[in-house]
């Protein structure tokens, strides 16, 4: 049975007053009855329990030198953020190839994704079957999409030195994840695959919820594609993109899985990120120092995304 | 039922969320300090029944110890084991998190090293030292898996970290197997490349495995046998003339490895061995089962890259791992304990070894598999123990590896020293 909050309410205020018959006190017409806060209980536990509480300790268990299974630890107060930042070239490391690789994702995975949806929008079969086919490798899953891209670049067996040597462009292949000059983009382009068919429907939906007039209106001004795109298009996926943007950032910070999949654990250093650092950490029974690391690398999750949002003017005025 | 007023609701979430804060603000840790003051006990006695999780890495082993598990459940009465297996890299990084408190693991192996040492100081181990699987075990081969004067663990396999060989390829070539020296091992590759094979298939692309081929080039080279500890201690660097003679002999090597070597992983390594493109593995004897199930069937033998100047000090090197022990926190320790015994009975123990063609510590037992047959000189040959293995410090360990890993990529072995000092030196 559901109780409509308005309602009960409604219900309940004539026989209040009838009962208590002096009282003149009126209820309020949105009043509630206050037994249905406790309903949200089930959820704020969880919430509390498996989120605010593993935040928490991870804010107290960074100000420590805990080891992860000793009762023993002491306090190094902020000893473990300015280790991050100055004694730890390996966190440095990662972090610098986090922010590559973000910057690269980002940049090919918004632009690639926006292409096939402007190139797909239309209900016609055949784009429906290319989405479907576009979309396909989202939901696989990482570890799958790792394997499959760890046997591409394979130098010895793989298939992407196999189609260069098969078409005559052996000068081309490569070691690929071995090259570690180019490893990161290898995995970019992994990522870029496997996550666009999915931000090419966040496109579609904000491109078919443009009105054709628009661009009926623009034609018959003279307006050519590429003004109809810069004056119609963009600003109205302005939203799409601010997801799409959103969304790729985060996974490209969180690509942990990719990332240990397809370059092993723990993973070379010019494929480590922060969250294969982070787990490298703590396998090397560093708690209090880890959780050091997971607080930078959600503050760097956090400034990232309000940078871009302010740096892209994706947030409409007054949100 | 009687109305609870808004402000009690939000007095109880209120409460909540206080209660989550203050559960939160509990101090790290928790477990008592381990062994407590008298050193680990013995794990309890008493029926031989009930559940028993043997957590391990070795999912390749599986159906052997299928095997053996059903044995035993014949000889015990309600007594089940089940596997709790995890990859080799997850077991190394999260082995002690899963194991402790023995939600599984109420046995379990560890590797020899690092993860040995956080399972001692966690108090995960029982003391094995009178148990009756510690008598049947090589003495010589136990040291791995003491703490001091207790005995937590039993070593139970012997792996060589050494490069496989391809016997026949050998014989083709007219290479010597055995070389003395580092120019003997060099002639050796020369011979093979010039017969129109890869002398050496080496998984550079693979941390773990490609690591392996570490504790052959530092063990003739190092100055003292526990060179790997002292580097992390600071006491011996990166940047010693020893450290760079020896990666001046991995640059040696590059010529005779696969092309684009540091980008192979394990699996490929492994196939261009099985097929008769490489003559060596440079991985060990742990991958013997695995070729053979990717269909080779030539003769193998092992070769130690000998990098000395014919006057080195080891003929090979080993490993004793899959340290075993019974978990402290275990509710069914004395199960865990008769199926600890069980395995190092030496009848089970020669299945095991036989089935999956790894050598192991028991002692009296008689290898009937082909490999381990040929191999068996090995056990007695004058063989360093893994080096790599002395690393506390996993960082400290990746790091120095990949100096060997960058000379082969092209680095100088000078700038590689260096940037493996300077991480050596951020944890010292």
């Amino acid at each position: 049975m559901s109780i409509h909050p308005g309602t009960a309410a409604k219900r309940k205020a004539p026989d209040s007053r009838t009962a208590t018959g002096a009282s003149k006190k009126r209820r309020s017409p949105t009043r509630v009855n206050p037994a249905l806060y406790l309903f949200p209980l089930p959820a704020v536990a969880i919430i509390a329990f498996f989120l605010v509480m593993p935040t928490l300790q991870a804010f107290q268990y960074a100000i420590t030198d805990w080891n992860g299974f000793s009762a023993a630890f002491n306090y190094v107060g902020l000893d473990n953020f300015v280790r991050a930042f100055t004694k730890d070239s390996l966190f440095t490391n990662a972090l610098t190839n986090n922010l590559k690789f973000v910057l690269m994702v980002v940049i090919a995975q918004t632009a690639f994704s926006l292409v096939l949806a402007l190139l797909l929008t239309k209900n016609s079969r055949g784009s429906i079957l290319l989405r479907a086919l576009f979309f396909f490798p989202t939901i696989l899953s990482s570890v799958s999409v790792a394997f499959i891209w760890k046997f591409i670049y394979d130098p010895n067996f793989g298939l992407a030195n196999a189609v260069l040597g098969g078409v005559g462009l052996e000068a081309l292949q490569g070691s690929y994840l071995g090259n570690n000059a180019q490893a990161l983009y290898w995995v970019a382009v992994t990522q870029v695959w496997f996550h666009a068919g999915q931000m090419m429907v966040v496109y579609i939906a904000g491109l078919q919820a443009i009105p054709r007039e628009l661009y009926e209106a623009a034609e018959m001004d003279g307006a050519g594609k590429w003004q109809q795109f810069k004056s119609i298009t963009w600003p109205f996926v302005a939203p799409a993109t601010s997801i799409v943007v959103a969304y790729t950032t985060v996974q490209s910070f969180k690509a942990f899985d990719l990332i240990l999949g397809i370059a092993g654990n723990p993973p070379k250093q010019s494929l480590d990120i922060l969250s294969t650092r982070i787990y490298s950490t703590f396998a090397n029974s560093e708690f209090g120092y880890a959780a050091a690391q997971s607080i930078i690398f959600m503050a760097m999750i956090a400034l990232v995304t309000w940078l871009q949002r302010r740096l892209l003017r994706l947030t409409p005025k007054g949100e | 039922m009687s109305q609870i007023s808004r402000r009690q609701a939000i007095a109880i979430l209120g409460a909540l969320g206080f209660g989550a804060t203050a559960a939160a603000c509990a101090g790290p840790g928790g477990t008592t300090a381990p062994g407590g003051a008298t050193g680990p006990a013995a794990p309890a006695t008493g029926a031989i029944t009930g559940k028993v999780s043997f957590a391990h890495w070795r999912g390749e082993d599986k159906v052997v110890f299928d095997e053996l598990i059903k044995r035993f459940a014949a000889l015990h009465d309600g007594v089940e084991v089940v596997q709790d297996i995890s990859t080799s890299n997850d077991y190394n990084a999260q082995g002690l998190q899963k194991v402790r408190g023995a939600a599984i693991g109420d046995a379990f192996a560890t590797f020899r090293g690092a993860q040995f040492k956080n399972f001692t100081e966690a108090g995960i181990y029982t003391e094995l030292k009178d148990s009756k699987a510690a008598a049947n075990y090589q003495p010589g081969l136990l040291s791995a898996g003491k703490s001091g004067e207790s005995q937590l663990g039993l070593p139970y396999q012997v792996v060589f970290p050494m490069p496989m060989a391809n016997a026949d390829l050998f014989d083709k070539a007219g290479a010597e197997i055995a070389p003395k020296d580092w120019d003997g091992f060099l002639a050796m590759c020369e011979k093979l490349a010039a017969s129109g094979v890869t002398p050496i298939s080496w998984p550079g692309g693979d941390v773990g495995n490609g690591g392996q081929l570490f504790n052959c080039m530092i063990a003739n080279n190092a100055p003292v046998d526990d060179m790997c500890a002292q580097i992390e201690q600071g006491k011996l660097k990166c940047t010693d003339d020893w450290f760079i003679k020896m990666l001046n002999q991995y640059k040696d090597l590059v010529p005779f490895l696969q092309p684009n070597s540091t980008g192979t992983a394990v699996e490929p390594a492994q196939n261009l061995f099985s097929q008769g493109k490489a003559a060596m593995l440079a991985t060990g004897s742990y991958h013997i089962a695995a070729v053979r199930a990717l269909g080779a069937q030539f003769p193998i033998e092992l070769v130690f890259p000998n990098t000395s100047d014919g006057n080195g000090k080891y003929e090979g090197a080993y490993n004793a791992t899959f340290i075993l022990g019974v978990n402290s926190a275990s509710k069914n320790q004395a199960a865990a304990a008769a199926w600890i015994d069980f395995l190092s009975e030496p009848e089970n123990a020669a299945y095991y070894a036989n089935q999956t063609a790894q050598h192991v510590s028991v002692k009296d037992l008689e290898y009937t598999n082909p490999d381990l047959k040929r191999l068996s000189p090995w056990l007695d040959k004058k063989t360093a123990l893994a080096a790599r293995f002395q690393f506390q410090n996993l960082d400290v360990r990746n790091a120095v590896e990949a100096s060997a890993t960058a000379v082969i990529s092209g680095t100088s072995p000078e700038q590689a020293a260096e940037a493996a000092q300077k991480i050596v030196d951020e944890r010292l």
